[in-house]
């Protein structure tokens, strides 16, 4: 039976079940997100104190080093789909290299604040903030496991899939990084 | 009834529904407690009268899904069940286990200990050799149902199926946990109570209404099964971290309140999602079939879930609102219509569905089964919004203006009042459902032309 | 547009972000600023990387979807005393 929710479903690049853990993803931080902005409305000075605090230029990189991944995440799609083995397994690879920098950039970070004792009960800034960057830093985390695992497969399906969900976790992150940065 | 082992699910329906006779009457006891309040308080104090109430719901709807399953997996599988002595003996541990609380409680037996005393938290009171005896019960099940699966034809119905069955089994075993530690002790009952109803459970549902719909509507297979997944996937995704709503103020550190009120949120989700699938699948289906009844059922449960588990769960989510709501009666209304709606509705769909199979006769007293799903969910509904109101009011008075417990109390005596008359009904209607389903040999009253059942 | 060419606006649009909160930008105009580039970067991931161009339906789903959703955190960034 044909549908018309159905054609338009077909026309999703990519897996639909990916596609329902996107939408779920993105629907959950983008509601962190505007919460941290509405509690900020209540404490303008703490926040931006709290703020200060953080490595914003060191997020700045990250968000360079994370769209670079993307971009190789994306390539390596491509070299799948073309049937190159070695290219798209080198393209991987180095997406999950650059998630390992993201990921080293990011625990400075929090070894920085933990040692000038700021923990998630300091102030409400830091509970938004080790919530949001800490489920995002899980999820470059299982990104890169997951791209370790597609990798290996080395099917464009597969390819395909990992890499939707890395472009999820980059597009999180752009999203992310000026609301809990730099405003 | 395509296969022989299917008949093993009556005997289940059977029990199930005894049991849900007793539930629904032991909350009218309950219901008149609140207005005379010294009713029975010697021979069955409310405390008491609570837990049988509470406890017989959640039996009795697991033996409606054992039933369900024992019904819906051979067809599915295309295999007679692995063995059906074995689902004979599950069936025996569960109704002596069932006994055994029940007469534990009422005479309070063995206070205080470790093997046979209760262990008094709700919903888990069991002593702990019953608890044993659900393990091992819950253990005879999975074995023969994997058994089947494993032999047969595996479809996304029983997989959701069994995923969510196998889930269920191995959160029970934290009821073994029990730490002195208040908070910690909180924090596990809820891996339970809260895994079990807003996520576990919920594939269950949701496999049974796909295979409901399946039947009843015609639709292909694949289309379900794409929606099956779908819903599954959200479910899982908001309902575990979705844990959180509940650990807001027993101690637990503060960014639960965050993590619980996004995540929560979003549990309304899978429920919006099988609501649109029931009805989406009833739009696009091209089979008429003769079982109407199941059919409504079907719906009211999709339909009745999304409001109980959605929209009244979301009204009292976020931490801001649950900080004023907690524990009042607005989470009264909520547990009765989210549990009525998802899974007393979604039993009494598939024991619609499949008792005509099973006794060997058509679709009897259509007319007389749909009258009772509008009294018991006429009643329930308005229970609901008698609570609703009961709670609104008791949150204004006690936890904004600071009146005390019981004076409060005395103030709402009046929607504690419409509350029994709404109980009455549920209870007439459950009388009704059990008639209509169990006794009727004939049509009494003429229905419209129609096919063959399938 | 190729992903390479994408990448290229990438991180065009994120030196500008950074550029503008180093040349000492600050306040309610920062936010416009940013928040505005955000989007175009969002955007340019949704359809070159993860390929939504190709169905345009979908696409124009996702783009009312994350306007709305910038548009109220833009509110509440700007809303500030
Ligand atoms: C199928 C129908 C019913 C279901 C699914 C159901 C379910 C429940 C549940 C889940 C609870 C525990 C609520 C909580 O912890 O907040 C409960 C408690 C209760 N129920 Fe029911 N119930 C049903 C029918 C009835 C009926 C017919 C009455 C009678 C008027 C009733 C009266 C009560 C009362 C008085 C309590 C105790 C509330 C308290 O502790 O203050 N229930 N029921
Ligand atoms: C079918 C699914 C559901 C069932 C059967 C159910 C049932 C219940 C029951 C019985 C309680 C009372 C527990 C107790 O304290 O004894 C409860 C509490 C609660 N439920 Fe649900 N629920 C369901 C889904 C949901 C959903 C989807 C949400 C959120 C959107 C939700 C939000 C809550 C909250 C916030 C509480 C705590 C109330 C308080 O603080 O007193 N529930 N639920
Ligand atoms: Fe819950």
């Amino acid at each position: 039976m044909t549908t018309p929710q159905a054609s338009v479903l077909d026309d999703l690049p990519g897996d639909l079940m990916m596609w329902v853990l996107i939408l779920s993803e993105l629907a959950v931080f983008g509601a962190g997100l505007m919460g941290f902005l509405a509690v900020r409305l209540t404490d303008p000075p703490g926040f931006a104190e709290a703020q200060a605090h953080l490595h914003s230029t060191g997020a700045g990189i990250n968000t360079l080093v994370l769209v670079t991944s993307g971009w190789l995440a994306a390539l390596a799609l491509e070299a799948a789909r073309a049937g190159r083995r070695a290219r798209l397994r080198a393209l991987l690879a180095g997406a999950a290299l650059l998630g390992g920098v993201f990921l080293f950039l990011k625990a400075q970070e929090y070894a920085d604040l933990w040692a000038a004792g700021l923990t998630f009960e300091s102030h409400a800034f830091y509970t938004f903030h080790m919530l949001l960057t800490g489920f995002h830093a899980a999820h470059v985390l299982a990104g890169i496991l997951l791209l370790g695992l597609v990798g290996w497969l080395a099917t464009p399906r597969a390819v395909e899939a990992g890499a939707a969900f890395w472009h999820m976790v980059d597009l999180v992150w752009v999203l992310l990084f000026p609301v809990v940065y730099l405003i | 009834m395509k296969y022989q082992t299917q008949k093993i699910a009556l005997a289940y329906f059977v029990v199930a529904m005894a049991l849900f006779a007793v539930q629904v009457t032991m909350g009218l006891v309950l219901g008149w407690i609140y207005i005379s309040p010294n009713f029975l308080s010697e021979i069955l104090p409310f405390n008491v009268g609570r837990m049988l109430h509470t406890n017989s719901l959640i039996v009795w709807l697991l033996l409606g899904f054992f039933g369900a399953a024992y019904y819906l997996i051979p067809e599915e599988a295309e295999r007679e069940i692995h063995s059906p002595k074995l689902a004979w003996l599950q069936l025996a541990i569960f109704v002596i286990g069932t006994a055994g609380v029940v007469v534990t409680y009422l005479f309070n037996l063995f206070d205080g200990n470790w093997l046979l005393g209760n262990e008094g938290r709700e919903f888990i009171e069991q002593p702990r050799w019953v608890k044993v005896g659900i393990v091992v019960a819950a253990l005879i099940f999975l074995y023969n149902i994997s058994m089947t699966v494993l032999a047969g034809r595996k479809t996304a119905i029983t997989n959701i199926l069994l995923l969510g069955l196998w889930g269920l089994a191995l959160l029970f075993l934290f009821a073994f946990v029990n730490p002195d530690n208040l908070a910690l002790d909180k924090m596990y009952w809820w891996y339970i109570v809260h895994l079990w109803v807003e996520g576990t459970w919920e594939l269950v549902m949701a496999s049974i209404l796909a295979f409901l719909m399946l039947k009843l509507t015609g639709v292909d297979r694949e289309v379900v099964e794409k929606w099956l997944y779908v819903i599954a996937a959200l479910a899982l995704f908001s309902g575990i971290l979705g844990t959180g709503h509940h650990y807001y103020w027993i101690g637990t550190p503060g960014y639960w309140q965050w993590i619980g009120s996004i995540f929560s949120s979003f549990e309304v989700a899978p429920f919006f999602a099988m609501m649109s699938f029931a009805f989406v699948m009833v739009w696009k289906g091209r089979r008429d079939h003769p079982n109407k009844a199941a059919l409504l059922w079907s719906l009211g449960c999709a339909t009745l879930a999304f409001f109980g588990a959605g929209v009244w769960g979301f009204l009292h989510t976020l931490h801001g609102v649950n900080y004023y709501s907690h524990g009042t009666q607005i989470t009264a209304a909520h547990g009765h219509l989210a549990f009525y709606g998802a899974y007393v509705c979604l039993n009494l769909a598939i024991i619609t569905y499949a008792l005509p199979h099973l006794l060997g006769r058509d679709p009897y007293n259509q007319v007389l089964n749909m009258v009772s799903f509008w009294l018991m969910s006429g009643g329930v509904v308005f229970m609901t919004f008698t609570l609703t109101f009961a709670g609104t009011i008791q949150t204004h008075l006690q936890r904004v203006n600071g009146e005390g417990y019981m004076d409060v109390q005395d103030q709402l005596w009046l929607f504690y009042a419409m509350r029994f008359g709404s109980g009455v009904a549920v209870v007439l209607g459950a009388v009704l459902f059990i008639y209509a389903v169990l006794v009727p040999r004939r049509e009494i009253i003429e229905r419209g032309a129609s096919q063959p059942a399938e | 547009m190729s992903v390479t060419r994408a990448w290229a606006w990438l991180i065009a649009l994120t030196a500008t972000s950074t550029a503008v909160a180093a040349i000492g930008l600050s306040g309610r105009w920062l936010a416009l600023v940013v928040l505005a580039l955000a989007w175009a970067k969002a955007e340019l991931i949704l359809n070159r990387y993860l390929h939504l161009a190709q169905a345009p339906n979908i696409a124009r789903g996702f783009a009312l979807g994350l306007a709305l959703f910038m548009l109220a955190l833009t509110s509440l960034a700007v809303a500030i005393p």
